[in-house]
């Protein structure tokens, strides 16, 4: 496995204020990983240290072998950088083919170019439009097609979906699945359940610190069954805490529990057992989730 | 520092289409256009008969004498005298307009974290430098033709005149325009719209004599600071008598030393 990003000790100072505090982590080439962490953890000044927009105070990084900004890196790295927009006065078409002629692209693979993101995208009929003439999610959409432009290998889209219709949303989620055998892909966002369908690992910062770096899908979260009921049925831990194997029942929030296995090899015997009570109680759910979910993992 | 010469051509060839193919550029065009066609038709294209008219020719010579400017009077094209005391005044001026959103706006809005994402900022900095400076010439360039024209239909005999002088000129003018524009990215460099660009450049103008004037004022002694204000020159080679290459190397020094810091300013700067 070849390293990606090298991050060493990175400190970012705003005045008094640290954003970030020795954050220090390595990503491999492989599945998207998700950056998460609370509003002002430090995540979007992560992603403009990742993208050479700001200098760290100290530490070190490394991407792709390269500082973040090197020449090196046009093409090769690629961002969707939060709240940022793009020029108001030109078509969506003129500025991606500019851009793409940057990353040295001829005018005229530019141009196609231009047109295979948009479609990507979904913003075809958009390409002579200008970014005025867009609602929210067609600019955001547009933004994340100049993400996509050539063959980047690694691609950080910072809060892609927030804003975007749960359609589009879909889109781009598929867009992120479907190329993430050849694109590295690094994701922030708030919405945990669709990071989790996404990414194999996990960044979490808070107040500027790495709390975890860990793998989704992991032995932390193998002794554990996560159910979501449509209701909240009263008597439903009685009874789930009486099926063999399950040692412990808490009620993670409002209809979910995470029900603690005790018996690993038999999860499977206890799955079918739980399904049953539920189904003999005419009880309804809509989740059986093998493991924690991500949110529980987490907080 | 390696620098793609291909991603400068981009990045100016963009700043051009930014003239010709948005509303803001074709509103500072048509201004442009107006205001010459005023200067070229009532100044310049009256010239001839204005300078050598029995009654204003002593005039003129008291008046042109009086400013050093007679040097002027002998030039076989009377149109490009008029031209060049008009063109040395108001290109700078209009540079100062024109050129005032180098990327300070694509920084406000963030737009250049798309851009450097693809070029570095060095190449950023000189490629719309030298965007603005290829507008400039283009609309120096057409000014020009315009007095040949003007020259030529009056007597055709002046066209070898007139373009030679023409081409003359146009490259002087480049470089005294040159600074200006040099100022104003280093001023995109510090400030967040073009307006306040503008309000920058016209307070350093403005200001800038007062504080020298106090600076010697308080020391006793010229510490030739005034040599760092773009077109200093000017009033040297105003009169075109004899004018030492010499007065073309301030503003090119300016030039660079503006961009060299505006470059070492960006490099610094978050984006």
């Amino acid at each position: 496995m070849s390293l990606i990003i090298d991050v060493q000790q990175v400190t970012k100072r705003y005045g008094d204020k640290t954003a970030l505090n020795k954050v220090e982590f390595s990503l491999e080439k492989g599945a998207p990983v998700a950056l998460v962490g609370p509003n002002g953890a430090g995540k979007t000044t992560l992603f403009s240290l990742l993208c050479g927009y700001i200098q760290p105070s100290s530490g070190k990084i490394s991407i792709l072998g390269h500082t973040p900004g090197d020449s090196a890196l046009f093409g090769r790295l690629s961002a969707l950088p939060q709240d940022a927009q793009l020029d108001p006065r030109f078509s969506i078409a003129m500025q991606l083919n500019f851009y793409a002629r940057l990353q040295g692209m001829s005018n005229k693979f530019a141009q196609k170019d231009t047109a295979r993101v948009l479609d990507m995208v979904g913003l075809s009929d958009a390409l002579n439009s200008l970014p005025s003439e867009l609602s929210h999610g067609m600019r955001k959409r547009a933004t994340i097609a100049q993400a996509l432009l050539g063959s980047p290998e690694i691609v950080m889209l910072d809060e892609a979906t927030a804003g975007l219709d749960p359609a589009n949303a879909r889109e781009i989620r598929a867009i992120v699945s479907e190329h993430a055998s050849d694109v590295n892909f690094i994701l922030s966002s708030h919405d945990l359940s669709e990071l989790e369908r996404l990414c194999d690992q996990v960044l979490y910062l808070d107040n500027g610190q790495l709390k975890h770096h860990q793998t989704l899908g992991n032995n932390d979260s193998a002794g554990f069954l996560t159910l979501r009921m449509k209701q909240i049925y009263p008597e439903i831990m009685p009874v789930i805490l009486q099926i063999p194997g399950v040692s412990q029942v808490t009620m993670t929030q409002d209809k979910e529990y995470l029900l603690t296995v005790s018996n690993e090899q038999g999860k499977l015997s206890i799955e079918m057992e739980l399904l049953t009570a539920l189904a003999s109680n005419n009880w309804s759910y809509t989740q059986l989730i093998n493991g924690k979910t991500l949110e529980n993992q987490l907080f | 520092m390696k620098i793609s010469w291909l991603r400068i051509w981009c990045l100016v060839t963009f700043e051009v289409l930014r003239l010709f193919t948005t509303k803001r550029g074709l509103l500072a065009l048509s201004a442009f256009a107006t205001i010459w066609f005023i200067i070229l038709y009532y100044f310049v294209g009256s010239a001839s008969s204005m300078i050598t008219s029995p009654s204003f020719e002593s005039m003129a010579s008291q008046l042109f004498g009086a400013l050093g400017l007679t040097a002027l009077l002998d030039w076989p094209v009377a149109e490009y005298a008029i031209y060049w005391l008009v063109a040395v005044y108001f290109f700078p001026s209009f540079a100062l307009l024109v050129c005032s959103d180098q990327f300070c706006s694509d920084k406000h809005r963030g737009t250049l974290r798309f851009i450097t994402l693809r070029t570095t900022r060095a190449e950023l900095v000189l490629g719309r430098y030298l965007g603005q400076l290829l507008i400039i010439a283009i609309l120096i360039l057409l000014t020009s033709i315009a007095t040949t024209l003007l020259a030529s239909m009056r007597d055709v005999t002046l066209l070898l005149a007139s373009l030679k002088i023409g081409a003359k000129l146009s490259v002087e003018l480049l470089i005294v325009v040159m600074p200006f524009i040099a100022l104003m990215s280093l001023l995109n460099t510090l400030v967040n719209s073009a307006r306040l660009a503008i309000v920058a450049a016209t307070l350093f103008f403005a200001l800038g004599p007062l504080v020298l004037a106090f600076i010697q004022y308080q020391f006793g002694q010229v510490f030739y600071l005034n040599w760092l204000f773009p077109g200093e020159q000017i009033s040297s080679i105003l009169s075109q008598n004899g004018t030492a290459t010499s007065q073309y190397l301030l503003p090119l020094i300016q030039t660079a030393l503006l961009l060299i810091t505006s470059h070492w300013l960006m490099k610094r700067a978050s984006l």
